[in-house]
């Protein structure tokens, strides 16, 4: 059996008559960077607090670095570090005294580590400078800094890349991966696929405070039936009414403009739809079979790029 | 210990910590300036009895704490709501929880050092309240009186701690209100709102309103008659004597702090 870094079960928390969490159930193993995704309010960040003991559930069990954590067990806290939400610090101390100030809480601390942190975020510089005048995204590696301090087991972050300039948001996947490389586990829960797709293992997505998918990110694209095709737009219409013979209408979507199909078909039959088109004298200038990170978001979630809503798709993991 | 002594570092360089004591040495020194020069310009020979209490030691020195006293009071409420209510504002409690600090000890470890900080400011203040009477009386043209005398300077240690003591409740409730709240502002305003509801009190509630902080804090600090107002702060029908104002206010210190504690133990922590 794979060790857990972080394991929930049954985890129920509700605001009022408002339940921001529903029987989540979590599993993440050792030493994996784990993309923790779900739409706007779908319970991400009450999961993130639940897990620092900023606030308590109503039902369910919580396991950090393999042993219970509830009321009581703050010292397990002393092997995670977390970025919850947005990086916390005291505006007129510098981005040293505000390490150092934070050093003095919670596990104790090398005194070398603040410089350490410094350099490694990129900060050293401008580490005398009041954290007022730091830009976001200096805040940010700041934050990353500070969950950092006691060389914690396993990483919590909220939105790492908020405020993120693109060379930072390099620098900062570089980061995660080599503290991965280390043996730490990271779970991050983002908004930005694109860099969940590029930083995580394994994801787990999350709509109305359930978990409908958790797995390796190969294989839940690898496993979704879908089949991605790119030709000229002129030829769509000959492609889909080809297509028609082996897939239905209302597993057909069309962006006509810019050439793009795609087909609800298993992966494996990628070669029989390749060998249809090439009859119909149609020839495909991209194919790809399995599903993108995006459009698994969005059919779990049932979320729309209008609105945000969502419609939970079942439960399901993938080994 | 490593919390206390950090919190500090962090106090000395807040800047409210520098304009609360500016706020308060500035208005001792625009009092007695003010003071002195309608001293100065007023009747040559005619002295009025507030004036040369005021620049005549050793009742200056009364008067001085006297100031400090009724005027830190109302400060020490606003930068101890300041102090907690920013733990919240700023997420900084939420960043300490997180890596598994005990809430108990941080707000113990944060109170203690604002205690400290308001013991130093006390001192700061009086210091320069000395030099400030010294030079508006030169200025107001009143002979300095008897800096040395014995019996007033005797009684100054205790006095200085138990104003310290009562300025420390004080700021224990502004600490406790800010907690509650979870908001600087919010502690502050109610901070202020508290601060002159008991004032007003004295009319509703003219036998409870003795034990009420603030009342109590007054009480607990015996100036004595040489210090004029001081003399009547704390009396009044059915006044507390100082030792069981001092009772009263460590009470409402520990009462204060206690509510603090288990408010900021039980509390969900917002992002």
């Amino acid at each position: 059996m794979t060790d857990l870094a972080l394991a929930t079960h049954g985890l129920a928390k509700r605001y009022g008559a408002r339940a921001a969490l529903d029987g989540l159930d979590l599993a993440v193993p050792t030493g994996v960077v784990y993309g923790f995704l779900g739409p706007n309010g779908a319970g991400k960040t009450t999961t993130m607090r639940l897990l620092t003991g900023l606030i308590h559930q109503d039902a369910g069990t919580i396991e950090l670095l393999g042993r219970p954590f509830g009321r009581g067990d703050r010292r397990r806290l002393f092997d995670v570090g977390a970025l919850i939400e947005s990086p916390a610090f005291y505006p007129f101390l510098s981005a040293r005294e505000n390490l150092r100030v934070l050093a003095a809480t919670g596990a104790p601390t090398r005194r070398t580590r603040v410089e350490e942190l410094l350099d490694l975020v990129g900060l050293r510089e401008r580490a005398g400078d009041k954290v007022s005048g730091y830009s976001l995204g200096m805040k940010q590696r700041l934050g990353i800094a500070a969950t950092l301090l006691s060389d914690p087991k396993l990483l919590l972050l909220d939105e790492p890349a908020n405020g993120l300039d693109p060379a930072g948001i390099v620098a900062m996947r570089d980061t995660l991966r080599h503290l991965a490389a280390t043996g730490k586990t990271i779970f991050v829960s983002s908004h930005i696929l694109g860099e969940v797709r590029q930083l995580a293992d394994m994801v787990g997505i999350i709509a109305a405070g359930r978990l409908v998918r958790e797995g390796r990110l190969a294989d839940l694209l690898e496993s979704e039936g879908v089949i991605r095709l790119r030709g000229a737009p002129d030829e769509v219409a000959a492609a889909v009414a080809a297509l028609g013979a082996i897939v239905a209408p209302a597993q057909v979507g069309v962006v006509v403009e810019a050439g793009r199909i795609t087909l609800q078909l298993s992966a494996e039959r990628a070669s029989e739809v390749n060998r249809l088109l090439a009859s119909a004298g149609i020839f495909a200038s991209g194919l790809e079979a399995g599903s993108d990170l995006e459009t698994l978001f969005l059919q779990l979630t049932g979320s729309t790029a209008a609105d945000g809503t969502f419609n939970p798709a079942g439960v399901g993991r993938v080994a | 210990m490593r919390i206390f002594s950090a919190t500090l570092r962090k106090l000395v360089r807040r800047p409210a910590t520098w304009v609360t004591l500016g706020l308060m040495v500035g208005l001792l020194a625009l009092i007695l300036l003010v003071l002195a020069v309608t001293t100065r310009e007023g009747p040559a020979g005619i002295r009025r009895p507030m004036e040369l209490l005021l620049f005549t030691f050793p009742t200056a020195y009364l008067f001085i704490l006297e100031f400090i006293l009724s005027l830190g009071g109302l400060l020490s409420v606003l930068y101890a709501a300041s102090v907690a209510g920013s733990e919240w504002g700023w997420g900084t409690l939420k960043a300490a929880v997180a890596r598994g600090e005990s809430r108990w000890r941080y707000t113990l470890a944060t109170f203690a050092a604002v205690a400290v900080v308001l013991g130093a400011g006390i001192a700061v203040a009086y210091t320069l309240g000395v030099g400030l009477d010294l030079l508006a009386g030169r200025i107001a043209g009143v002979d300095s009186g008897n800096l040395g005398d014995a019996t007033v300077l005797g009684k100054l240690p205790e006095q200085m701690v138990r104003t310290w003591l009562v300025i420390v409740e004080q700021a224990a409730i502004g600490f406790a209100i800010a907690t509650v709240a979870r908001s600087q502002l919010a502690g502050i305003g109610v901070g202020i709102g508290l601060y002159f509801g008991e004032q007003f009190a004295t009319i509703f509630l003219p036998d409870q309103v003795r034990y009420l902080p603030f009342h109590a804090a007054n009480a607990a600090v015996d100036l004595g008659a040489a210090a004029g107002g001081a003399a009547t702060r704390g009396a009044g029908t059915g006044a507390l004597t100082p030792e069981e104002a001092l009772l009263v206010v460590a009470a409402w210190l520990i009462g204060a702090l206690l509510l603090s504690c288990l408010f900021t133990d039980r509390s969900e922590i917002p992002g």
